[in-house]
């Protein structure tokens, strides 16, 4: 379980980038965390796994204080995969890639190499396995830093902006990933600005806008609110768009849809009344 | 580690170091780290670093500075042991003030000049654009590259690694991770910087004009003349005075610890 108390940050004095956070993660949730640009996204889940430490308030992670361990002795519970692949890519194969983070964890030689084998297969890079991970396209590289640190199976995984650069394929295969993550000792947290997919991926979806928790709840119910939406810049799902169209034309037609499935329902709804 | 690029990413003040020539403040560098690099005892280049000091205050960056100073502390306490080991603490003192001298000598001159403006600076001076131009981009990227060092580090210790673990060779096997992805990223982003300026037809004409120009004014003269007095005093005991009638100058000059 991850707790928020009261958490403050600032990197410069007198300029706060996260006031106020009280959250609480239970293990069985995939969580979503939007908002906009600079809103403090990075900066908050930078605190699960002790890369900052709170200014004020305190994190805990499985009730062990952020501020009492190393990032090092954490990276076993936590994982984090950043934005950018190329920021952690460094080894002469990918296979010595994958291996690095379980090296460093202290597993054993056979099970790093079982690990290694076993998601590079999942990632679908086992045909380049000696290969350099410079040589990959930029897609297969993200991929191979989501292998690097899935590998080491950690009960919290942190993704951020997991889907850039991922065509529609690659995010179907993503929402499996996530999908086969979704159980009672997993946490996932995912930060995005990719509505459409936050909508198919999380169970709860946080809102942080100007270093401040604005919101946390369902996503259905987050992403059909306008209002919140327009602080943190986001745009609604496209079939949100559409309903709020249709209900212009017709007033009784629901504008708090957010999937395809709600979506044909309340058009047949629709259909059903006017026939 | 990414703390001493601190000394070189500037920041838009309105200081009087701010206001002066780009020209100026390179004169100004260039001539206190020739003057630094004239002594190695320890009086003569304190002398050196506190007169330094007031133009440090001058450009109210003085934390920045500091910083710096903090990023330095490890290789000045490398220089500090192997020097005191084979030479003598005295000597092993004066490099590590010499190391301050120069680094307070352009991190005022990176502190207080912006990329641009030196460029402009350096196009006065006659060097070609091109050389110019590249040279700006070179300072204009440090910022830039200490911030993703910074993300790098994270992303590594992230998955587990621990910069202080073993002993000092495997210290420094410990920032590989971290050195590659840094020239990896650096290299991809070169090629990218230089296919868009191609494609912003870079190098089209041969003479460029530029926006804004540069005109020393008397603030500038005035610091160059200042400048040059203390360098030609310098030059002038170092080689003059020193080699020719060392008894002339103060007991002090030549003051160093017995050990």
């Amino acid at each position: 379980m991850i707790l928020f108390k009261d958490v403050g940050f600032e990197y410069e004095p007198g300029q706060p980038v996260l006031q106020n956070i009280n959250l609480e993660l239970e293990p069985g949730q995939v969580v979503g965390l939007m908002g906009e640009n600079g809103a403090g996204k990075t900066t908050l889940v930078k605190h699960i796994n002790g890369l900052l430490k709170p200014t004020t308030g305190a994190v805990y992670v499985n009730n062990i204080d952020t501020r009492d361990t190393s990032t090092a002795q954490l990276a076993k519970t936590v994982g984090f995969v950043f934005q950018n692949a190329d920021h952690q890519l460094f080894a002469d194969t990918l296979q010595t890639e994958v291996a690095f983070g379980l090296r460093n964890l202290g597993f054993s030689k056979e099970e790093v190499d079982n690990r290694v084998a076993q998601y590079l297969e999942l990632f679908e890079l086992t045909r380049y396995g000696g290969q350099s991970p410079f040589l990959l396209s930029g897609g297969e590289r993200k991929r191979l830093a989501l292998a690097s640190v899935f590998c080491v199976e950690p009960k919290v995984l942190i993704l951020d902006e997991p889907t850039q650069a991922q065509d529609a394929l690659q995010k179907d295969k993503l929402l499996n990933f996530i999908d086969s993550f979704r159980d009672p000792e997993h946490i996932l947290l995912l930060v995005t600005h990719d509505v459409e997919f936050a909508i198919r991926a999380v169970d709860r979806l946080i809102i942080l806008s100007n270093g401040q928790l604005i919101a946390d709840g369902s996503p259905h119910q987050i992403l059909s609110t306008p209002l919140l939406l327009d602080r943190a810049r986001l745009l609604p799902p496209q079939l949100t768009q559409f309903a709020h169209l249709m209900a212009k034309q017709f007033p009784q037609f629901p504008t708090n849809v957010t999937t395809l499935d709600e979506t044909v329902e309340a058009v047949n709804q629709l259909l059903r009344g006017r026939r | 580690m990414a703390a001493i690029f601190e000394a070189f990413r500037f920041k838009q003040k309105a200081t009087f170091m701010h206001s002066l020539d780009p020209r100026t403040t390179f004169f100004m560098a260039v001539s206190f780290s020739i003057i630094g690099m004239l002594f190695l005892q320890i009086i003569p280049l304190l002398l050196v670093f506190i007169s330094m000091a007031p133009f440090i205050l001058l450009a109210r960056s003085t934390r920045q500075w500091f910083k710096s100073l903090q990023g330095l502390a490890i290789l000045a306490g490398f220089i500090l042991i192997i020097n005191s080991f084979f030479i003598s603490f005295s000597f092993a003192i004066s490099t590590v003030l010499r190391l301050v001298v120069l680094m307070t000598a352009f991190s005022l001159f990176f502190l207080t000049v912006h990329p641009d403006d030196f460029a402009l600076a350096l196009i006065k001076m006659h060097i070609p654009y091109e050389f110019a131009f590249a040279f700006s981009m070179a300072v204009r990227y440090v910022p830039t590259i200490a911030t993703e060092t910074e993300t790098i580090r994270d992303a590594q210790m992230s998955r587990g690694l621990e910069l202080e673990r073993g002993n000092i060779l495997q210290k420094v096997r410990n920032y590989i991770p971290i050195l590659i992805p840094i020239i990896v990223s650096s290299i991809r982003r070169a090629l990218q910087v230089a296919e868009s300026l191609e494609s912003r037809a870079f190098g089209s004409t041969a003479k460029r004009t530029s926006l804004y120009d540069l005109s020393l004014r008397k603030r500038d003269y005035a610091m160059l003349l200042v400048t040059t007095f203390a360098l030609i005093f310098a030059l002038y005991v170092a080689f003059v005075v020193r080699i020719q009638f060392p008894f002339l100058l103060p007991d002090w000059f030549f003051w160093g610890l017995p050990f």
